[in-house]
């Protein structure tokens, strides 16, 4: 497990985000990448069933076909609970209502989101490139970059920032704020989703905005 | 007779196209100086012009004339035309360039043969000597004492090497009896795993500081690392323990190799010195200069 970068690559007006997918597609071709796969990063969002008068409280439930064998719970405290996937059986526990009661979770519906796309390698850099889509709605692009051989921040970062302005221009000059929080602790996966969380958030919230005027 | 005239209206088509080419240059050059016109005066200046362009074709019209009084040489055969390509071979230098590439190249291999005499003589790399029968004629060449440490000189090394500060921990295991295999902490960055044979460095593998030998319990000496990086220092650090090897003075090569080693620290951080950038070709620098201990990519280190 190297350092990973999550960052969102703008979309510009009049194009299509296949065609972006396609064109950076060609240029990671151009740079020598070879093309390893595809891959998947989903969440899924529960609210807490609590007595009344009491704030309700959210749970992320996320994936990466990178771990194929963990799941990823997120509160919204910023608390993450790295299990294995029998985790989901115990959520599906907590969201059954039983004898007239309701369960402790329940499931937000079409809030599931998800990036997938394919997977790249150059020499030790692993590049995805995930369209995002909510309720199989197109949202935006984000570009994840891994550097395996390093698992601190600190040390790698110039390098992948040399690598990543190669093909991405000027959207990778700062560190995303996680990496840059953490810049002389080993990194780990659960750093990676929260990435992709705080992405996911800030997609359904430009969601829910653009909805809203209407 | 007729040749004679082809000549003559050769000659002449030649004259009237310099004529041609005057009267065409004069026309462009007036206009290119320009004048100053007074008023009134514009009808002198658009005739001046109108008068060098009639010249000019007058002369173009001449031209045509004797142009078309020329006939076209008599047929030629075929490889005659080529007659005049072939180059005078008494004109070219052919022979002065061939002289001097000749005494060029004695000179090169002159000196690569005092040069090859010199680095033999200063860089032993063969191990081994093989025993020939004439050795007792010749003066007796010392045996190298490289492998020939005790176990408490070799501990006391390790001591001393201990205290670089770049180093975070060695390890030392005995696997076979009295020769110490290390695995030696760079930060957090790298582990190698050095066999040594007394104080002679015999085997380098790194790997990265995040990759588990299979069994934490054993000792992993011959697996490669999974990335190119560590793969490409390890070869570095092959070449590296061959160049500081030194037979006779054992511990002072392996002082040299570790002092050179622990540059890897700033492996990931550090700029190579010649395109001074980070990145090239999916790595990092993971070439150190021998002397200088300056970081180096692959391909700019020559």
């Amino acid at each position: 497990m190297g350092v990973v970068c999550v960052y969102m690559y703008p979309v510009p007006e009049g194009k299509s985000g296949q065609q972006v997918v396609d064109s950076m597609q060609r240029q990671l071709e151009l740079l020598g990448a070879v093309k390893t796969g595809n891959f998947n990063v989903d969440c899924e969002t529960y609210l807490s069933n609590n007595p009344q008068g009491t704030p309700q409280r959210s749970l992320h439930l996320l994936h990466n076909s990178e771990q194929p064998a963990s799941c990823f719970s997120v509160l919204d405290t910023g608390t993450t609970l790295v299990a294995d996937v029998l985790f989901e059986v115990l959520m599906a526990k907590l969201t059954q209502s039983k004898s007239g009661k309701d369960g402790f979770y329940q499931q937000r519906k079409g809030f599931k989101i998800e990036s997938k796309g394919p997977r790249f390698e150059i020499s030790d850099f692993v590049i995805k490139i995930g369209s995002v889509s909510m309720a199989s709605n197109f949202k935006g692009i984000l570009v994840e970059v891994e550097y395996c051989p390093c698992a601190i921040p600190a040390e790698c970062w110039d390098l992948m920032r040399e690598m990543m302005q190669s093909f991405m221009g000027t959207v990778a000059d700062t560190p995303p704020a996680i990496v840059k929080s953490k810049k002389d602790q080993f990194y780990t996966p659960a750093d990676t989703i929260n990435q992709y969380l705080e992405h996911f958030t800030n997609f359904r919230k430009a969601t829910v905005a653009s909805q809203q005027p209407r | 007779m007729s040749e004679q005239n082809q000549t003559e209206s050769i000659l002449q088509a030649i004259h009237l196209t310099q004529k041609l080419r005057s009267s065409v240059a004069k026309v462009f050059q007036n206009m290119a100086d320009g004048c100053s016109v007074e008023k009134g005066n514009e009808k002198h200046i658009l005739n001046k012009f109108h008068e060098s362009l009639l010249a000019v074709n007058n002369d173009i019209s001449d031209l045509e004339k004797t142009g078309n009084m020329l006939v076209s040489p008599s047929p030629v055969t075929a490889n005659s035309m080529y007659l005049s390509n072939d180059p005078a071979i008494d004109k070219t230098p052919v022979y002065q360039q061939i002289l001097q590439a000749y005494k060029w190249s004695n000179k090169i291999s002159d000196l690569s043969g005092l040069a090859a005499n010199v680095l033999e003589a200063q860089n032993k790399l063969k191990r081994s000597q093989p025993i020939t029968i004439m050795q007792a004629k010749r003066p007796k060449r010392l045996p190298p004492t490289g492998h020939a440490f005790p176990q408490t000189v070799v501990e006391q090394t390790l001591n001393r090497l201990r205290k670089l500060p770049e180093i975070s921990d060695i390890k030392t295991t005995h696997p076979l009896g009295s020769h110490a295999v290390l695995q030696i902490t760079l930060g957090s960055v790298l582990k190698a795993q050095v066999a040594l044979r007394g104080l002679m460095i015999e085997w380098v593998n790194v790997r990265g500081y995040t990759e588990e030998n299979p069994d934490d319990s054993k000792l992993e000496l011959w697996a490669k690392s999974r990335y190119e990086v560590f793969q490409k220092v390890t070869e570095s650090c092959t070449a590296a323990s061959l160049y500081f090897y030194t037979p006779h003075n054992a511990e002072f090569a392996i002082n040299l190799f570790m002092k050179w080693f622990t540059q890897y620290r700033t492996l990931f951080s550090a700029k190579c010195s010649k395109c001074c950038n980070h990145y090239l070709n999916g790595l990092p620098p993971t070439w150190r200069d021998l002397a200088t201990y300056e970081p180096y990519h692959d391909a700019c280190r020559q």
